[in-house]
């Protein structure tokens, strides 16, 4: 008796199965499988401001980004991948060069920043024209003294390229190449740069501890820095004008060109500190060669206009000795395993 | 009597299943076949626009277009009679291209009912200008996004004209801007010549007419001579979006059995 109820419940049951199925809709071929890697948020610090939502990490999403990133094809001439501007061992900026190199012998506008911790910025480029990091990678590919590219013909060019549309059927289920899935693939390569252990970092988890010089030279920069270049991203994300007189040959207002404001005449975006002593030229234009130059710059050369931020207004008083201390400090800022990381290294 | 509570579960289960399978009902259905068909025209709504052929502005300046493209979103079909209005979606965006047929007509479904309005949002979405990524009628690559300061170019007319004084006598008017008070996306709402009702049998064209004429005068002057160019958001760009919200007008329908 229990047998035959048995027979008659696994035969429900399997009707139940089919008609489940039934529901479905067949033909399409499943989707191959993908990876999913996980974004971590180091302790003590906020939220990011983009939380892939919409665009999950997956290892073949972020080796499409990847391969993307190192691959000269996103550039008119093939010459101009984004790591061409953007170098590991510069913590993604460009190493010694206070304006990078574009397509046709052209300089860019302004000083490439490095990359790292993108997903906690709320707007990209020193002007913050871009407003979310998944479209960033349009401006240098369309912007002619850079990539020089056509969105258009990117993709054409990936769709008819004779590996790509395996990459992009691995991250995305087919083989489709749409520009909308390139910026999601570049966006999880990048987006996944965070660099959270500097000794800075592991001095705050209580593995190290700071030298007396470089304590001395972080109560200096508590005092003196830290209300633009706020803790633990080491900026308040605001754009200031720190009183740097126009370049007459760049002409570059700034702030105001995005928004057509005055108020906002020579404004930019406050960077971050972290890595610092690997960016180097600073400033927008990338016009100071070296730490000790913008620091006596912000004690000696500041010069004021209608819009020079009231911080700066008056210089910041700071002795020689403060800045002896502040560069020890601002030494813990750079993160050696961030650029030996191999994830963000070209693919092999 | 163990198994047999089994076997209720079990019919439960392929009742609950079969209940999942049926769509939640809807009254009335959007299943009406329902084009709006742009017709790029200039100045009278039987003039149809040629790419490359002189034409005059009010101000008497001579242009060529040879770029005329505009979003449109928010469709809604109206019977102001009866305050009955289908709304066809917010988010979905459609991109009105005159050089190509096809691209001039938008075809989405709707209810077969009486209407005496259509209304739409030229332009796109606010949200949309900082949402990321995008595909469909809002792929960057076809365009009309703006890569240095986010954001997409909502309408946009180009062309020559000897008055402009600029680089191969071009105009153009690059028109976008999401932000208060320089928002460019314009509200446009229309009535047709008569009520139409939809039959259930029959897909429906609207005709629209969209006169370029309009983008210099109206509301505001936009001169060829003195404003030859607008490629950024601001003042400017929503003057020249206050005209051209005025270029429309409903022709006639056509009925396909």
């Amino acid at each position: 008796m229990t047998f035959r109820w048995t027979i008659l419940l696994a035969a429900v049951l399997f009707t139940a199965g089919f008609l489940v199925n039934a529901c479905k809709k067949s033909g399409a071929p499943a989707a191959p499988p993908t990876t999913p890697l996980t974004f971590t948020v180091p302790d003590g610090w906020p939220q990011p401001l983009y939380n892939f939502e919409g665009n999950p990490i997956t290892k073949e999403g972020f080796e499409l980004g990847k391969k993307l990133f190192y691959d000269g094809i996103l550039s008119k001439d093939g010459n101009f991948p984004c790591a061409s501007c953007h170098q590991q061992f510069a913590a993604f900026a460009t190493f010694d060069h206070p304006l990078s190199h574009g397509f046709d012998n052209q300089f860019t506008l302004r000083n490439a920043p490095g990359l790292f911790n993108m997903v906690w910025l709320p707007a990209m480029h020193w002007d913050g024209g871009i407003n979310h990091i998944e479209v960033q990678p349009l401006a240098p590919i369309t912007a002619p003294n850079e990539m020089a590219e056509d969105i258009a013909n990117v993709v054409k060019k990936l769709q008819q390229h004779p590996e790509y549309p395996n990459h992009f059927k691995a991250a995305f289920g087919d083989a489709t190449v749409t520009s909308e899935r390139m910026l999601k693939a570049l966006t999880q390569f990048v987006g996944m740069m965070v660099s959270a252990n500097s000794k800075y970092d592991k001095v705050k988890r209580g593995e190290l501890s700071f030298t007396a010089d470089e304590q001395k030279g972080y109560e200096i920069f508590q005092a003196k820095c830290a209300s633009c270049h706020t803790e633990p991203l080491f900026t308040d994300n605001s754009y200031r004008n720190t009183g740097l007189p126009l370049d007459p040959v760049l002409k570059d207002y700034g702030r105001m060109r995005i928004t057509g404001n005055s108020a906002d005449s020579l404004k930019f975006k406050v960077p971050s500190l972290r890595n610092l002593y690997l960016t180097f030229p600073y400033g927008h234009d990338g016009r100071f060669y070296a730490v000790r130059d913008v620091l006596d710059h912000y004690s000696h050369g500041v010069q004021d206009g209608p819009t020079v931020d009231p911080l700066v207004k008056n210089k910041i008083p700071l002795s020689d000795a403060d800045k002896f201390y502040l560069q020890y400090f601002l030494r813990t800022l750079t993160d050696s395993t961030f650029i030996a990381d191999k994830r963000f290294g070209p693919p092999q | 009597m163990n198994a047999m509570r089994k076997c209720f579960i079990g019919l439960a289960l392929v009742v609950a299943s079969l209940t999942s399978c049926q769509k939640e009902y809807k009254e009335p259905a959007p299943d009406h076949a329902f084009s709006v068909r742009f017709r790029p025209v200039v100045q009278e709504t039987d003039n149809i626009l040629e790419f490359g052929k002189t034409y005059t502005n009010f101000f008497n300046e001579p242009f060529e277009v040879r770029t005329f493209k505009f979003y449109v979103h928010d469709i809604k079909l109206i019977n102001t009679e009866n305050g009955y209005t289908f709304s066809v979606g917010k988010d979905e965006h459609f991109l009105v291209d005159a050089a190509d047929t096809i691209g001039s007509r938008i075809d989405v479904k709707v209810p077969t009912a009486t209407y005496n309005r259509i209304s739409f949002k030229i332009g796109v979405d606010s949200v949309r200008n900082f949402s990321g990524a995008q595909t469909g009628a809002l792929d960057p690559a076809l365009g009309m996004f703006w890569t240095w300061n986010s954001g997409y170019i909502m309408a946009k007319l180009e062309g020559t004209s000897p008055v402009t004084g600029q680089p191969g006598d071009v105009f153009e008017y690059h028109i976008g801007g999401f932000k208060a008070p320089d928002n460019v996306v314009q509200q446009v709402s229309l009535p047709f010549p008569s009520p139409i009702t939809l039959r259930k049998d029959a897909e429906t064209e609207i005709i629209i007419a969209a006169d370029v004429y309009r983008w210099f005068n109206g509301v505001h002057d936009i001169r060829l001579d003195t404003n030859p160019v607008v490629m950024s958001p601001g003042p400017l760009a929503k003057k020249v979006s206050e005209n051209y919200a005025n270029m429309f007008t409903v022709l006639h329908f056509i009925s396909y059995l």
